[in-house]
């Protein structure tokens, strides 16, 4: 530039010259403005709907109110389980930066009692969650907690009391395993995908859900729809004054009848009480629909814990004892347990006997007594000679049976045991039933098919030289698998490769007494109509058996099988059960406990009793399971007449028993000094194990 | 000194006037909106109140005389800068760049960039060369480094470039060779190269407040809070605005400093884009405005002295919007007449009264 030579200064070139730059400066301000209100436009105007919404979850907290679980009755309507009004401890997870936690914690494990390592992880687990929930800290909190959290309002926003209905049930331990309990869902159970508690279905962190028994299968009946307050919050949580939005009041779940009758589950639960090793079971069920009357199994549990202590250290204790305990207190064994069914099979055998000709009504004369098989005594305690089939039911003759089975054969067996549909679930309502294992050639075969696959392995890998050997092997392994006279002579009468549930037992009860109609044992009765837990209107709802079936069984068979059990009770091995009036039909039963030590209380054999009364026109079926009392079924026949008794009484409406009297016939040693018991003793108990 | 008489009152600039007046009456509102308590928004009002009487004061005043005591106004600034350091400065947020005087408090930094603004004037106007020399380069720019210096001793970044702002400007104007402003612009896109790369791997406040803008996956959660909800703040403002006392970014507290630096997030969040827009365009207005004023200036002192102020406030708002926007990061620089601060107030309207005073004087030569 000339000027840029010139050194002699020119006031007006040099602000001309300014003047030139001023405008680059001007240009420059208007590129920065530009540059600025694009980023506006960007923000406002092309953006903005996301960022409203982040404005509004910034100030709005949805604090949600749970629903109350509907409340179980029994089939009177006499209310089993409810639920009660009480508040929790909530701390607002999105209020909490991690950084500031461990004080949190610290402070928390202090003020409220709350376990600091479970906090931990319970904040870690609330992670996965929506940003607005709430984690639960502290349930059924004190009116001292809630003054605390009410003191530090302002100090520790993040930290509330809400209303949470408990779960209350009423009888602590009566029915615990059929009613289950409830808890909160896991976050494995949120993340499993199909899961029936999945994240898909709507279940979230937090939610009170069924963990077991009715409360877990109906848990859609049970479970209301939760309902919300949304409040306007400032930055640090606090929620402003008259800051409630909108309140959406929680439904509360549907009712639900069950088929249970209070009466009968506590005297059912009264008799399971006194089993002599703590360990047994009893159901009831009425065998003209398959409702259940009553279910017990112990050792039982108070589901009260799980719904009311859960989050105390000693309510935590308690669980975690429930749950490692080796008696299995939290098992339900009338569905879970799996038994050999004993002597009560007898009558399995003997409608297959009788439907496939083996024997006939009019000809049935079997010898009784023990039997060599191959190399195998089968020993008998009985041997009646030659005995007919009702006196072989009544007395329970083991010779007769191994005899009987022999003559009829495993094809003929097999598919009556498949006909009873033993070995499948009974498919009762209630989640974890177990199927028992159906004596069967299948069922062998199975049992030995990894030996076999070794030996044929072993047999592919040998050397020449030992070809042979393996060869050897490998047959004497496949015979094994075999089935051979021996197994069917112990399948015949309960024992053997042979387990059953006492579920399963007792839907096959109500078919002997109903003539072959089998009902599918269920719980439900009916359910209130009502609002579920998604906000769909639900009409009343009952149960529906979709899976009845009957056992082919003509009047003469069925008049066979009243016979032979209604004679158990008059003068065979069932005695202890006789009600005066209520015709009890009874058949006893010997579970064997496979071991090698059989010293210890814990290997001594489990009772059976299976029953249906009266003869005619039953009304209830009854399976008892007395676990580990040792030889005899004298321990659970006495236990079936106590329910009887008062059942009996209380409907024919009869003045209760005295008190001496009834002690005297329920207690376990009292049957075993009538006559009739002593030739219980004569129950199967051949001594060799498979 | 003149007379209020009929030409002063004509010739008087009632434009740039109405529209610092505008912006800092709506900078006393949206202080109410996000601080309802009177207190804030009255002090903000007194300090408007103070800023506007001084303007009017500097307009009767020739600019020329006012600038003769440039180096003593200087002076007292760098001693208010110092005096800071003493147990007479309050550290606030990390910076220490206030002083307390009884119940009084300032920020000596606001009134020491229009003094040093002054005194670069009133030195380069002096130097009578076009193109400049070295040797008055280097004392404009040691005029320049001292308070500077100070000013980042306080820790104030954000306050300590903004005397590089006028700097450049008034350099750029003086008549530094093109050459030299070339070099030094080569200068500062090498070191932006350089520091770039360095930043990612730093985690000094200051970094993660970069980071937060230009790599925020980098930087940690804390220090993207304040630009997220700055962002969410004028993001959902909208077109329209959520209306007067609506901003519940500002107003629930989600938005740190509100009243203070970040007070044009309130006003974009309850007025919109509407608003953020038009109060842009007032400052745009006033710029041009300065720029204008500048041109038309007879002499040399005046077109320094409003240029460098320009500058100034180009700066301030750039920088201070820029972080309400998330372009640039977070800087403690306030908004020019809108943000809470009598400091700022009154600086920036002594500022518009030296250049309301060079318009009253542009034909008097």
């Amino acid at each position: 530039m000339a000027s840029d030579r010139n050194q002699s200064f020119d006031p007006t070139e040099d602000l001309r010259q300014a003047g030139l730059r001023l405008q680059i400066i001007y240009y420059i301000a208007i590129v920065i403005f530009a540059a600025l209100i694009a980023r506006l436009w960007y923000l406002q105007v092309i953006n903005s709907d996301g960022f409203r919404d982040r404005a509004e979850a910034n100030r709005i907290r949805v604090i949600p109110i749970p629903a109350p679980r509907g409340t179980i009755y029994d089939r009177n309507g006499k209310p089993l389980v409810t639920s009660k009004s009480s508040y929790n401890i909530v701390l607002s997870r999105k209020d909490v930066k991690d950084s500031e936690f461990p004080q949190m914690a610290d402070l928390l494990a202090e003020h409220m009692e709350i376990d600091r390592q479970w906090l931990a992880k319970r904040f870690e687990d609330a992670k996965i969650e929506a940003k607005h929930e709430s984690i639960v800290i502290k349930e059924l909190a004190s009116e001292r907690d809630l003054a605390w959290v009410e003191a530090h309002e302002y100090e520790y926003p993040m930290i509330r009391a809400e209303r949470a209905p408990q779960r209350l049930y009423l009888y602590g331990q009566l029915a615990a395993h059929a009613l289950g309990y409830v808890g909160e869902v896991s976050p494995e159970e949120l993340k499993k995908p199909n899961g029936d508690f999945s994240k898909e279905k709507g279940y979230k962190l937090g939610d009170i859900i069924g963990k077991f028994g009715i409360e877990r299968k109906y848990n859609d009946i049970l479970m209301g729809k939760d309902g919300e307050r949304r409040v306007l919050v400032d930055s640090r949580g606090r929620i402003q004054p008259q800051g409630t939005i909108e309140v959406i009041d929680p439904v509360p779940g549907r009712d639900l009848y069950t088929t249970l009758d209070l009466d009968i589950q506590k005297a059912a639960e009264e008799q399971t009480d006194t089993m002599p090793a703590g360990r047994g079971a009893i159901a009831v069920m009425d065998p003209n629909n398959g409702e259940i009357r009553a279910m017990a199994s112990r050792p039982a549990f108070d589901p009260n814990v799980f719904s009311q202590r859960a989050k105390t250290p000693e309510g935590k204790d308690e669980i975690r004892e429930l749950q490692t305990d080796e008696e299995r207190p939290l098992f339900n064994r009338v569905i879970q347990g799996q038994f050999p069914p004993g002597s009560t099979w007898k009558l399995m055998t003997s409608v297959a006997a009788l439907n496939e000709g083996v024997i006939t009504p009019t000809d049935n004369r079997i010898q009784d007594g023990g039997l060599q098989i191959g190399n195998y005594p089968m020993r008998s305690i009985s041997n009646f000679g030659k005995p007919d089939i009702i006196t072989a039911i009544a007395r329970s003759a083991d010779g007769y049976y191994y005899r009987l089975g022999l003559k009829m054969g495993v094809e003929k067996f097999e598919k009556w045991v498949n006909l009873f549909r033993f070995g499948e679930p009974t498919g009762i309502d209630l989640p974890g039933e177990y199927k028992g294992i159906a004596p069967t050639r299948e069922t062998k075969r199975r049992s030995w098919s990894r030996a076999i696959k070794k030996a044929q392995q072993a047999l592919d890998e040998a050397s020449p030289g030992d070809k042979a050997a393996k060869e050897f092997h490998l047959r004497q392994v496949q015979r094994e698998a075999e089935w051979t006279d021996y197994d069917m002579a112990s399948s015949a009468f309960g024992q053997g490769q042979n387990a059953s549930t006492p579920i399963q037992l007792l839907r096959y009860t109500g078919g002997l007494a109903m003539g072959g109609q089998m009902y599918t044992p269920h719980l439900l009765l009916r359910a209130a109509p009502g609002v579920d837990r998604l906000g769909n209107q639900q009409p009343e709802t009952y149960y529906g058996d979709s899976n009845k079936f009957s056992v082919p069984m003509s009047k003469e068979i069925h008049e066979i099988v009243l016979k032979g059990m209604a004679g158990a009770v008059e003068y065979g091995t069932a005695g202890a059960a006789r009600v005066e009036g209520f015709d009890v039909c009874a058949k006893t039963g010997t579970a064997q406990v496979a071991s090698t030590d059989r010293v210890g209380k814990k290997n001594k054999d489990h009772a059976w009793l299976i029953s249906f009364a009266p003869r005619d026109k039953p009304e209830l079926a009854l399976v008892v399971l007395t676990e580990n009392v040792g030889f005899g079924s004298t321990y659970s026949a006495p236990r079936a007449k106590a329910i009887y008794d008062d059942y009996y009484r209380r409907t024919r409406n009869l003045p209760p028993k005295t008190e001496e009297t009834k002690a005297e016939n329920s207690s376990p040693g009292a049957g075993a000094r009538s006559p009739e018991a002593r030739t219980g003793l004569q129950d199967s108990q051949p001594r060799v194990q498979n | 000194m003149v007379n209020v008489n009929r030409r002063y009152v004509a010739d008087f600039d009632w434009t740039l006037f109405s529209l610092a007046l505008g912006l800092a009456v709506f900078g006393v509102i949206e202080i109410s909106s996000v601080q309802p308590s009177p207190g804030l928004w009255r002090r903000q009002l007194v300090g408007v109140g103070i800023g506007l009487v001084l303007m009017f004061l500097i307009t009767l005043h020739d600019y020329r005389r006012i600038l003769n005591a440039a180096p003593y106004l200087y002076a007292i600034g760098i001693a208010l800068l110092l005096l800071v350091q003493t147990p007479l400065g309050k550290e606030v947020n990390n910076n220490r760049s206030w002083l307390e005087l009884g119940s009084f408090s300032f920020q000596p930094s606001e009134m020491a960039k229009i003094f040093t603004l002054m005194l670069l004037a009133y030195y380069l106007a002096g130097v009578r060369k076009r193109p400049l020399d070295l040797r008055t380069v280097v004392v404009a720019v040691g005029i320049w480094a001292l308070p500077t210096a100070l000013v980042f001793w306080e820790n104030d970044t954000g306050s300590a470039l903004s005397f590089t702002s006028f700097l450049a400007a008034m350099l750029f104007l003086a008549g530094v060779r093109w050459s030299w402003m070339a070099a030094a612009l080569v200068a500062v896109v090498i070191a932006v190269i350089v520091v770039a790369p360095r930043i990612k791997n730093c985690e000094t406040y200051k970094c993660e407040r970069v980071k937060s803008v230009y790599w925020p996956d980098l930087a940690k959660k804390r220090y993207r809070y304040q630009n997220e909800q700055a962002e969410i703040a004028v993001g959902s403002g909208a077109i329209l605005g959520k209306g007067p006392r609506g901003s519940t970014q500002g107003g629930l507290g989600f938005l740190p400093e509100v009243h203070n630096d970040f007070i044009f997030a309130v006003a974009s969040e309850e007025w919109g884009f509407i608003g953020s827009s038009l109060s842009l365009a007032t400052y745009l207005m006033i710029i041009a405005r300065l720029i204008q004023i500048a041109r038309r200036s007879r002499e040399r002192t005046g077109m320094l002295l409003v240029a460098g102020l320009a500058a100034l406030l180009l700066y301030h708002v750039t920088v201070n919007v820029g972080m309400v926007v998330r372009l640039l990061p977070i800087m403690g620089i306030p908004l020019p007449l809108m943000s809470f601060g009598s400091t700022s107030v009154v600086a920036t309207c002594f500022g518009l009264g030296l250049a309301i005073s060079v318009r009253l004087r542009r034909f008097v030569n």
